[in-house]
């Protein structure tokens, strides 16, 4: 009986959400037929907050202030229907009207309330009260001030997590792209079981990343590792190599970040090997005869023909790359994170996940997450203007 | 400038074998013209000419220097591909120059060169330019403009125009013309428009299942085609066949298929007797079929039904029906007869051709 009582909840759900949506464009309906009209204003500005005030105290919420939210957002669209739109677009705007409700609840409003936790002080000193009254102490730019002169987490400060987060995207981003670039090369050779080298490729890709990250850390544990295993076996058979310093090492708390680092390229890899491939197969293959008989060697075709011709795909892999590696919390947390982790191997986000979930200074992520925001903004336009004028030189 | 040979080149492609001993030599300063159905093995025998196919077997070479295991860029060659194959982040000038630059030759030279090329085929303007930015007609001058400026021994021509509509077609048909009548250079052309290839050919090797079937200037595949294929293949509009057999009635040589009895004259057929009950194909061009009217030197009298008529302004195409014989006829305009009525014609006998049936090979003399 625990199944239909699933499903009946699952209903339960998709009804609402149903519901909310025609609500919605049937709000949107009313503005743009009779915006106009004398008697609409009234309507606008005072029944549907009471309509709306009625459907959230059905469903349960008890919220006094929703009233005055409620009319202050119906003022706003009202105003903006009224006097931007003047009743033009209306079957546009009815068949953006779901979309945009599903991207308002999943984006604009974390995004709002991520701005305001971010000027007032949320920490667990203050959470009992704020659940408690609604009350949250106002401190204007203070947590901004914090993000960049105090540790996010016990030791590190901000700079240097800035500076690991830069060299650990940078390192990563470059690995992808020539390991991805050289199996695309080989791969797009008429060479047999391609099928079979290419599905082995992407396997690390179409693995979920928990599962691989986790795997691949075992492999690195000091005794019980492949990698050391690997090295010891290694040893046994040239002994010279530990003349030259081949030992094995305690990779997950000596080198945490290179550790990370192997195993987010060896992830990585497959994505942008992927991608070029796919590029490197749209290249006519008369540029290369051309090129042929101009006599380009194979060096100089790959500089002169393949390398320009994929900028075009190679560009958003890169930017889309750098966007992942920067804010990739996954092989960070899961290799070092747990309890009793080191902080050596923290990037940006993965110090901002630990502000945030083991260190509780709510308010303070807030703002350290718009920081992150900011940065990734600014790497994000300045990589998509120059894809842009890569694109006006063709 | 220099001569060609391809002596019995072979090409398979896995079991598919695509040439079956190809022969040809090409003289200096000889404006060649391969033609053929799509599929006859053309553009692969130009490829494995530039380098780009591996030659199963048989020799090429240029000069009678042995080319087979040369690299493309060592045959002193240059090709202009069916999709031009201009480079697309490069201007035109950058296009022009790739090879020389890649030969690291002297920057004032490479710039004269382009500069020649450029002015030959009008290019001044466009230098800085994209070839996204150019026409279609433009980026093919482009395209013969990058193999003017390496000075080559011999041109390639794959399928150059097949991309651009009708009239710009026939404007580069000339361009390409007074180019040879310029540069006088060795050019080897791959094309299936048989227009292209009258127009433009000093010699025309025509080719069909991997085969030459007859190597010869215009006049000659057009006058004496050596098979049925090239009977059928140049000229337009294709030329009719009748087919059918031939018989001894006396003297006299007869052709007939049971609609149509024609006397052979012994200056088409000599020694008759040989040719008795022969299975054969009469071809025609509609040229030389007469509707209405006598020539010197023609069959007898046909009669026939006029089936539908083609006005093309100074020609007009007649679609005739002698018997279950269907027959094309191009004659002057206006021929002002309604489809339904009855003609009369009779055929040229000094156009005509007679193939035998089984070697499809040419009889006639």
């Amino acid at each position: 009986m625990e199944i239909l009582r699933s499903i009946y909840e699952v209903a339960w759900f998709i009804l609402l959400i149903a519901a909310g949506v025609a609500a919605l464009v049937g709000y949107l309906y009313t503005h743009f037929r009779y915006y106009d009209r004398g008697w609409f204003a009234g309507v606008a500005l005072a029944g549907y907050p009471v309509l709306a005030l009625a459907g959230l105290r059905a469903a349960g919420l008890q919220l006094p202030s929703a009233a005055a939210w409620l009319f202050f957002a119906s003022a706003l669209i009202y105003v903006f229907f009224r006097y931007a739109v003047k009743g033009r677009h209306t079957v546009p705007y009815l068949l953006l009207a779901p979309a945009f409700v599903g991207l308002a609840l999943l984006l604009v409003y974390p995004f709002v309330f991520e701005v305001y936790l971010s000027f007032h002080d949320l920490k667990l000193t203050t959470i009992m009260g704020w659940k408690n009254t609604g009350y949250l102490p106002f401190v204007g730019l203070e947590q901004y001030v914090k993000v960049f002169t105090t540790s996010p987490l016990s030791e590190v400060s901000f700079w240097a997590l800035l500076g690991r987060t830069l060299l650990w995207t940078f390192s990563n981003v470059f690995f992808h792209v020539v390991g991805g670039f050289a199996l695309a090369l080989l791969l797009n050779n008429a060479i047999r079981f391609k099928g079979a080298y290419r599905t082995l490729l992407v396997i690390p890709w179409a693995m979920p990343q928990v599962v691989a990250v986790l795997a691949m850390r075992g492999e690195f544990h000091s005794q019980n590792g492949f990698v050391n295993i690997f090295i010891n076996k290694l040893l046994a058979v040239f002994p010279f190599l530990a003349s030259l310093g081949v030992a094995p090492v305690q990779w997950l708390s000596d080198y945490p970040l290179l550790t990370c680092t192997i195993i987010n390229v060896w992830l990585g890899i497959p994505f942008m090997m992927v991608v070029i491939l796919g590029g490197l197969q749209s290249i006519s293959s008369s540029y290369y005869d051309a090129a042929d008989i101009d006599g380009a060697s194979y060096l100089q075709k790959l500089r002169f023909i393949t390398l320009p011709l994929i900028k075009p795909v190679l560009m958003p892999a890169v930017t889309l790359g750098t966007v992942w590696t920067f804010n990739n919390i996954n092989v960070i947390y899961l290799v070092t994170g747990q309890s009793g982790g080191t902080e050596q191997a923290d990037i940006l986000v993965s110090a901002l996940y630990k502000a945030a979930f083991t260190y509780n200074r709510y308010s303070y992520s807030a703002a350290f997450a718009i920081v992150v925001f900011a940065l990734l903004f600014f790497i994000s336009v300045t990589y998509l203007h120059g894809f842009d004028a890569a694109k006006e030189e063709r | 400038m220099a001569s060609v040979q391809f002596k019995g080149i072979v090409k398979k492609f896995k079991d598919n074998l695509v040439l079956n001993g190809v022969d040809v030599d090409i003289k200096d300063h000889e404006f060649v013209v391969i033609v053929g159905p799509s599929g006859c093995g053309k553009t692969t025998l130009l490829r494995m000419l530039a380098g780009l196919e591996e030659i199963t077997d048989g020799e090429i070479s240029i000069d009678g220097l042995r080319v087979n295991e040369l690299h493309p860029s060592k045959r002193q060659i240059a090709m202009v591909f069916q999709d031009y194959a201009l480079y697309p982040h490069m201007t035109v000038e950058e296009n022009m120059s790739f090879a020389l630059r890649l030969r690291k030759t002297d920057k004032a030279e490479i710039a004269a060169r382009v500069d020649e090329a450029a002015s030959i085929l009008q290019l001044k303007k466009f230098l800085k330019r994209m070839p996204k930015q150019l026409s279609g007609g433009q980026r093919q001058r482009v395209a013969i403009g990058r193999a003017i400026v390496r000075k080559p021994k011999v041109f390639l021509f794959d399928e150059p125009l097949s991309n651009l509509d009708a009239k710009l077609r026939e404007e580069m048909r000339v361009e390409i013309a007074k180019l040879y009548q310029r540069l006088n250079a060795t050019i080897i052309y791959v094309t299936h428009d048989q227009v292209e290839a009258m127009t433009l050919a000093g010699r025309i090797v025509i080719m069909n299942h991997g085969i030459v079937q007859q190597v010869g200037s215009p006049i000659e595949v057009y006058r004496k085609p050596a098979n049925l294929f090239v009977a059928g293949f140049i000229g337009s509009p294709t030329m009719n066949f009748l087919h059918g057999r031939l018989s001894l009635e006396g003297e006299t040589l007869f052709f007939s298929n049971g609609d149509i009895k024609l006397s052979i004259p012994p200056y088409l057929l000599s020694d008759a007797k040989k040719h008795d009950g022969r299975e054969v194909a009469v071809g025609v061009r509609p040229d030389d079929v007469l509707v209405g009217r006598d020539g010197e030197k023609c069959s007898d009298k046909v009669e026939g039904v006029l089936e539908v008529c083609e006005l093309l302004g100074h020609r007009e195409n007649l679609y005739i029906k002698v018997g279950e014989t269907r027959l094309q006829a191009t004659v002057e305009a206006f021929f002002d007869r309604s489809p339904g009525s009855a003609v009369q014609l009779c055929f040229n006998y000094r156009n005509m051709h007679v193939f035998d049936k089984a070697t499809e090979r040419r009889i006639s003399e």
